[in-house]
C-alpha cells in the first residue's frame, strides 16, 4: 500500500484539481472526483479506495458529513478538507480529522505524509503538523 | 359701666369727634373699617359704621345703619363663605374669612373679615364686632401668580412633549442608520468573501501552473507572486470575519501572516518574536501595508538564513508619538553596504550565497521597488538599517494622515 488510490469529494473544481495534483506529486493515485455526497458514495463503491477526501460542503448542499457517516458503515478512512471546521460533528462522523483550507503547499504535504504514515503503520512516526486536526478518537491512538 | 350705656355714649358722641369714650373715638377715627352690630336687635342690624367703613364701600352712615350685613354680598360672592359667617354668628362664635363684597356703586372688593362676639359681664351676647380689610390686591396677585404658575406649567409640559418627541423621533433615526449600517456591513463582508475566494481561486492556478514548469528560477516567481495573492487573500479573510468593515487591525492581521509565511516556509529553525500595539487603519490601506509586510518578511525568511542558519524575525506594530510604525527586524547575514536606503544585502562571502539572495534588495530588486512605491501609496516612510548582524526596516506613518492617501 505504497500507493494510496483516492476519491476527492469536493464541489469546486480549483481545490480539487490543487488536491489531485499535490497527492500525485507525492505519488498516489487520484481515481476519481465527485462532486455531491450520492455521487461520492457510488464512486467510492465502484472504486475501492484507500481514502476518501470529503468537503463539508457539497454541490447537492451540506451533505458532506451524511456522506462520510455512510462511509464509515463501510470502514472507508475518510479526510475532511473545509475552511470551516467548526461545522463538525463532535466524534467528525468518523473521520481521521481535517485538514483546513485554504491549502497551503507545505502544509498539505505534511498532512498527507502524517496520514500515509497512520494509516500504513499508525501510530505516525512524523510529528502531527498544524494544518491538519486529528479526530478525537484517533487522537488517543496515535499519540 | 353697663354696656347698654356705654353703647349709648359712643352713639351721642357721632358728631363729636374726638369726645367721650377714647376707645369709641379710636375705632370711629381708625383707618381700617369697623362696624357693630346688635344680635338682640331683629335681624342683627349694624348699630355703628365707621368712616373707614363708608369709604370702603360708598354707603352713607344713614344708608347702613340698622340694616343687616347682607347687602355687601352679591352674585359671585361665595355661598359657602356666608353659610360659614351665618354658623359663627347663630353660635356665637368669632371668624375670620375671606369673601366677596360689593359696594354700593357695584364694584367689587376682596374683604378679609374678622367678626368676633362681645359679651357682657353676666355672659350674654350684646354685640358683634367686625373689622374688615380690603385684600383685593393681594387676591389679585395671588390669581395672577396662580396663573403664571399654571401658564409656566403648560409651558414646561409642552416642551417636554416636544423634547420626548424630538428624543423618540432621534432614537428612531438612530436604530434606522444603525440597521442601514449593519446592512451595509453584511454587504461588505459579502463583498470581501467572494474577494477572498476569487483570490484563493488564482493562488490555486498558480499553484497548479508552477507544478509543470521545470525551470527553478521561474518557479521561485511564481512562488513569490502566490504568497502576495494569498497576503491579499489574508487581509480579505479578515475584512470578511470583522464586524466593523471600516476598521483594520493591523497587529493581529501581522501576526497571522508572519506565522503562516514561516510555517510556509518549513523553516522552523526560525524562530518569531512579536511587540503589538493595536493599531487600526482604513479597510483600503490594510492590502498595501499587508503587501509590504508580506515582502519584507517572505525577504528575510529567503535570504538572511542562508544555508539553513537558525535565527529570530521581530516584528513589532507600535503607536508612537502619533505614529505607526511597523518595524521588521531579522538577524541574519544583513545589508551588503550595512546602513542606509538602497543598501543591497550581504551575500554570505563572495559569490558563495546565490546570486538572486545578496542581490533582492539591491537596486532595481521588484521587492524593494514594490515596498518603497507602496509605502509612497500610504504616505509612509520606509528605512532600512543595518541592525547587526541583520537587517532592520522600518514603516511609519501618521495615524491621522491627511491627503488623498488617506
Amino acid at each position: 500500500m505504497s500507493v494510496l488510490r483516492v476519491v476527492i469529494v469536493e464541489d469546486e473544481a480549483l481545490p480539487a484539481m490543487l488536491l489531485q495534483g499535490y497527492l500525485e506529486d507525492a505519488g498516489h493515485q487520484v481515481v476519481g472526483w465527485a462532486t455531491t455526497a450520492d455521487e461520492g458514495s457510488e464512486l467510492v463503491a465502484q472504486t475501492n479506495p484507500d481514502l476518501v477526501f470529503v468537503d463539508l460542503h457539497l454541490a447537492d448542499g451540506l451533505t458532506g458529513v451524511k456522506l462520510a457517516q455512510e462511509l464509515r458503515q463501510a470502514s472507508r478512512a475518510v479526510v475532511f478538507v473545509t475552511a470551516n471546521s467548526r461545522m463538525l460533528p463532535d466524534d467528525y462522523a468518523g473521520a481521521l480529522g481535517v485538514i483546513s483550507k485554504p491549502y497551503s503547499t507545505h502544509g498539505i504535504q505534511r498532512a498527507l505524509e502524517y496520514i500515509v504514515q497512520g494509516l500504513k503503520n499508525p501510530p505516525p512516526r512524523c510529528a502531527r503538523p498544524s494544518s491538519f486536526t486529528l479526530s478525537p478518537q484517533l487522537e488517543e491512538r496515535w499519540h | 359701666m353697663e354696656s347698654k350705656e356705654a353703647w349709648k355714649i359712643t352713639g351721642d358722641l357721632h358728631v363729636e369727634h374726638g369726645k367721650g369714650d377714647p376707645f369709641a373715638a379710636a375705632v370711629r377715627a381708625t383707618r381700617m373699617p369697623m362696624l357693630i352690630t346688635d344680635p338682640r336687635r331683629d335681624d342683627n342690624p349694624i348699630i355703628f359704621a365707621n368712616d373707614a367703613f363708608l369709604k370702603l364701600t360708598g354707603y352713607t352712615r344713614d344708608e347702613v345703619t340698622g340694616r343687616n350685613c347682607r347687602f355687601l354680598q352679591g352674585p359671585l360672592t361665595d355661598p359657602a363663605a356666608i353659610a360659614a359667617i351665618r354658623q359663627a354668628t347663630s353660635a356665637g362664635r368669632d371668624i375670620n374669612i375671606d369673601i366677596l363684597n360689593y359696594r354700593k356703586d357695584g364694584s367689587m372688593f376682596w374683604n378679609s373679615l374678622y367678626i368676633s362676639p362681645v359679651h357682657n359681664e353676666q355672659g350674654e351676647l350684646v354685640y358683634f364686632f367686625a373689622s374688615q380689610v380690603d385684600i383685593t390686591e393681594r387676591v389679585n396677585e395671588q390669581q395672577r401668580i396662580e396663573q403664571e404658575k399654571e401658564r409656566f406649567e403648560r409651558e414646561v409640559q409642552r416642551r417636554t412633549e416636544e423634547l420626548e418627541k424630538a428624543l423618540a423621533e432621534g432614537r428612531r433615526a438612530n436604530a434606522e442608520l444603525s440597521s442601514a449600517l449593519q446592512a451595509q456591513n453584511l454587504l461588505l463582508n459579502e463583498v470581501d468573501h467572494r474577494v477572498k475566494n476569487n483570490l484563493q481561486m488564482i493562488a490555486s492556478l498558480i499553484v497548479m501552473q508552477s507544478r509543470n514548469i521545470p525551470d527553478a528560477s521561474i518557479r521561485q516567481s511564481l512562488t513569490s507572486m502566490l504568497e502576495r495573492v494569498e497576503a491579499l487573500s489574508a487581509v480579505h479573510r479578515r475584512l470578511y470575519k470583522s464586524t466593523d468593515v471600516s476598521r483594520f487591525d493591523l497587529a493581529e492581521f501581522s501576526r497571522e501572516l508572519t506565522r503562516d509565511l514561516v510555517n510556509a516556509s518549513s523553516r522552523s529553525d526560525i524562530s518569531l518574536e512579536f511587540d503589538l500595539d493595536p493599531v487600526e487603519v482604513s479597510p483600503d490601506r490594510a492590502a498595501p501595508i499587508a503587501l509590504m509586510i508580506n515582502e519584507l518578511v517572505t525577504n528575510s525568511l529567503k535570504h538572511a538564513f542562508l544555508e539553513d542558519r537558525p535565527g529570530k524575525i521581530a516584528l513589532s506594530v507600535k503607536r508612537i508619538d502619533g505614529h505607526a510604525t511597523i518595524t521588521i527586524e531579522d538577524d541574519g547575514v544583513g545589508m551588503r553596504d550595512g546602513d542606509g536606503d538602497g543598501a543591497s544585502r550581504r551575500a554570505q562571502g563572495d559569490g558563495n550565497g546565490s546570486a538572486t539572495a545578496g542581490m533582492e534588495y539591491g537596486k532595481g530588486s521588484f521587492g524593494k521597488s514594490l515596498v518603497e512605491a507602496l509605502g509612497r501609496q500610504v504616505r509612509a516612510t520606509t528605512r532600512w538599517q543595518a541592525a547587526n548582524p541583520g537587517t532592520r526596516v522600518e514603516i511609519r506613518w501618521p495615524l491621522q494622515p491627511k491627503g488623498p492617501a488617506s
